[in-house]
């Protein structure tokens, strides 16, 4: 056994895991409002283009992964106004979300490909914690994102679990139409949640190109990303602190080749990267044998809310 | 509060012209939207617009390659119209495209040689539409026994084909593997008897001529037979479906079987009409996904998918074709972009044109419905 590879497998598994966490839990908030977002991908690589342009310019990193979540925000409203307010179709408009992201981005990052970006997170060793060994470099030895996403897993948990707004998102998610005549503003909460989908699907793209690749590239940002937090969310059961173990699992899917080579194990590469994949697929068909297609996915998901068809 | 309240309401009547218009419309809303952010970025939009369209259209290399790039994307497209019009969303058609490319490719290798193309060809086909039809199935079994969301299902399985396919050339020696290349491995070649002969000096291939005979049989299939007007029932009502005796779980599975089965073909085409060979990096264009979005552009309709296809394929192409002009270079994603604003013009475009835009004066919310004061219509 090769310890030291393991462990420094799943080190970086976690690092890996964070923008697959961070645009998970974006399109959970969407979803939970009702609106499914098949544009992650695209909203990631325009947070991502921002980011870098931000960072390359003011050479902020902070101000950087912020403006590539706001960057993700302004690109998501298009989704929001074409299927809340025109009520247009959630899964086309989701597709072209992602490849007039596609173009867009790359057409605005035309300039900087290629170029490396200087600064980095510094990770923050937890002092002695970090020196334990195995739990030390892989939890206590990370950069400051990788808490924040945990920290953003539980508030989103409390807040549509423990707070009225988030029951009140619950609810339009699961019946438009309870949440209306309750005086809910439907349309208002669906806006407010894609926009934040957007937003955390944008900061995914920033901690792409700032933490993990430093760079940005015409194709090999996302490469495929957002499409694997979209499954996420189903294979979490649209439960945010699952979103964190599951991201987990799907980044040491994308890291273990690493650690099986040093290991000298005969498993191709490619059938262990297409594990989540199958697990995802195998989670939804248990629970729709289980309890008759009740996922946990909200009721009125992908359909638009019309009040006059009630 | 915002003075006035916009709500659209379903039209009663709509003319037919409206099902070209909304396309034509959102096409040139996109042109223009496209050239704003041309200009600001220092293009001269005129001039970009210009030599795409002489790049893909105008001049005969052009217009062939657009063609042969609308052969893969025409049968995508049908895979998508044939679903999607029945509100079942198969995104997968790039992994059911993988697996046709898969089985077409075996087929090629094993059965074709020696064979006239006619007959070789054809068998590459046939086994690339079951080869997608395969990839479909546990979708579609899903779907019909346990609910099942075929969205996620169909994703899934895309990835994993992928992988798959990955795998086959450059994960292992497999008999789709060429032992001849080891740095860079590549597909082995499949035998001329596999191929689609071209068009004299062009790179147009017969298998234009195969895709417009299967877009007619699709027509001819959605309008004319029991298994059409099922899936037209079941799309519109599984109630209605259920009362008139027809399963609805059939319906299911049968439509996406077929819907995989045209997404396999694409594969199948492209390998016995352009990349002749199961090529992991010359597959991987999006074409699956980009016949979605040109099945909601020719809003689901087969012949529209032609128009649709040529049109798209154009764009895609030009955006290469320019790379190879000296001058100002324009950059390959324009068309990309192009695309992507095409089809958001046309989600909205579509809604406009099944609905109108009522804009409304009103003091306040109210709950009730409000006919009493009618501001402008448009």
């Amino acid at each position: 056994m090769n310890d030291t590879a393991f462990i420094l497998t799943l080190a970086a598994s976690v690092g890996a895991a964070v923008p697959i966490a961070l645009a998970a839990l974006g399109e959970l908030l969407s979803e939970k409002a009702g609106v499914l977002n098949l544009g992650v991908e695209g909203m990631m690589l325009i947070g991502a283009v921002t980011a870098f342009q931000v960072g390359d310019n003011s050479g902020n990193l902070w101000l950087a992964f912020v403006a590539g979540g706001l960057g993700g925000l302004v690109f998501s409203v298009i989704h929001a106004f074409l299927t809340v307010t025109l009520r247009a179709n959630q899964i086309v408009s989701g597709l072209a979300l992602v490849i007039f992201g596609t173009g867009l981005s790359t057409f605005i990052g035309k300039s900087i490909e290629g170029i490396p970006l200087e600064p980095e997170f510094d990770k923050i060793a937890w002092g002695p914690l970090a020196d334990i060994p195995i739990l030390g470099p892989i939890l206590f030895d990370q950069d400051p994102v990788v808490y924040l996403t945990i920290a953003f897993a539980f508030a989103i948990a409390f807040y549509l679990n423990r707070t009225k707004n988030g029951l009140a998102v619950r609810s339009v998610g699961e019946s438009p139409a309870t949440a209306d005549s309750m005086g809910v503003p439907v349309s208002a909460y669906r806006y407010a949640h894609v926009l934040a989908g957007g937003f955390f699907a944008g900061l995914a793209g920033s901690y792409l190109v700032l933490a993990l690749l430093a760079s940005w590239s015409q194709a090999g940002t996302t490469a495929g990303t957002g499409w694997i937090a979209v499954a996420l969310v189903v294979f979490a059961s649209w439960k945010p602190v699952a979103v964190l173990a599951g991201a987990f699992l799907f980044g040491f899917a994308r890291r273990a080749n690493f650690w099986l080579q040093s290991e000298g194990v005969d498993i191709p590469a490619e059938f262990l990267a297409m594990l989540p994949y199958v697990l995802t697929i195998l989670v939804l068909v248990i629970w729709g044998i289980r309890s008759s297609g009740h996922s946990g996915a909200p009721a009125a998901l992908g359909t638009p809310y019309v009040r006059d068809e009630r | 509060m915002i003075p006035f309240q916009f709500r659209l309401e379903r039209r009663l009547e709509r003319k037919w012209w409206y099902g070209v218009l909304t396309p034509v419309l959102s096409v040139v809303a996109a042109l223009i939207a496209g050239g704003i952010f041309l200009s600001i970025e220092g293009f001269n939009p005129w001039t970009v617009y210009r030599e795409l369209f002489e790049a893909s259209f105008t001049t005969r290399f052009g217009f062939t390659d657009s063609v042969t790039l609308a052969i893969p994307l025409i049968l995508t497209g049908l895979s998508a119209a044939v679903v999607f019009r029945m509100n079942i969303f198969n995104i997968g058609a790039e992994g059911q495209l993988y697996f046709g490319a898969i089985f077409g490719s075996w087929a090629g290798l094993a059965l074709a040689d020696g064979m006239p193309w006619v007959i070789g060809a054809m068998i590459v086909l046939v086994a690339s539409a079951i080869g997608g039809a395969l990839w479909a199935a546990p979708a579609a079994l899903f779907k019909a026994f346990f609910g099942t969301s075929e969205i996620i299902t169909t994703l899934m399985l895309t990835f994993i084909a992928l992988f798959f396919m990955r795998y086959l050339i450059f994960g292992s020696d497999s008999y789709w593997r060429d032992p001849e290349t080891t740095n860079f491995p590549q597909g082995r070649r499949v035998p001329i008897g596999a191929r689609f002969p071209l068009w004299s000096d062009t790179r147009l291939h017969w298998g234009l001529v195969v895709v417009l005979l299967i877009v007619v049989l699709v027509w001819v299939m959605i309008r004319y037979t029991r298994v059409g007007f099922d899936m037209n029932v079941v799309g519109s009502s599984e109630t209605s479906a259920r009362y008139a005796g027809i399963s609805a779980k059939r319906t299911v599975i049968v439509a996406l079987l077929l819907s995989g089965g045209l997404a396999g073909l694409a594969g199948g085409a492209e390998v016995a009409g352009r990349a002749y060979a199961l090529d992991p990096n010359g597959l991987e264009l999006g074409l699956g996904f980009t016949g979605i979005v040109v099945a909601a552009l020719a809003r689901y309709n087969p012949f529209g998918v032609v128009v649709v296809a040529v049109f798209i394929a154009g764009l895609q192409n030009a955006g290469v074709a320019l790379q190879g002009l000296p001058g100002d270079r324009v950059p390959v994603e324009v068309s990309l972009m192009l695309q992507g604003a095409i089809l958001l013009f046309a989600i909205g475009g579509e809604v406009f044109s099944q609905n109108r835009l009522k804009i409304t004066r009103t003091s306040r919310r109210t709950t009730t419905v409000d006919g009493a004061a009618e501001g402008a219509t448009a």
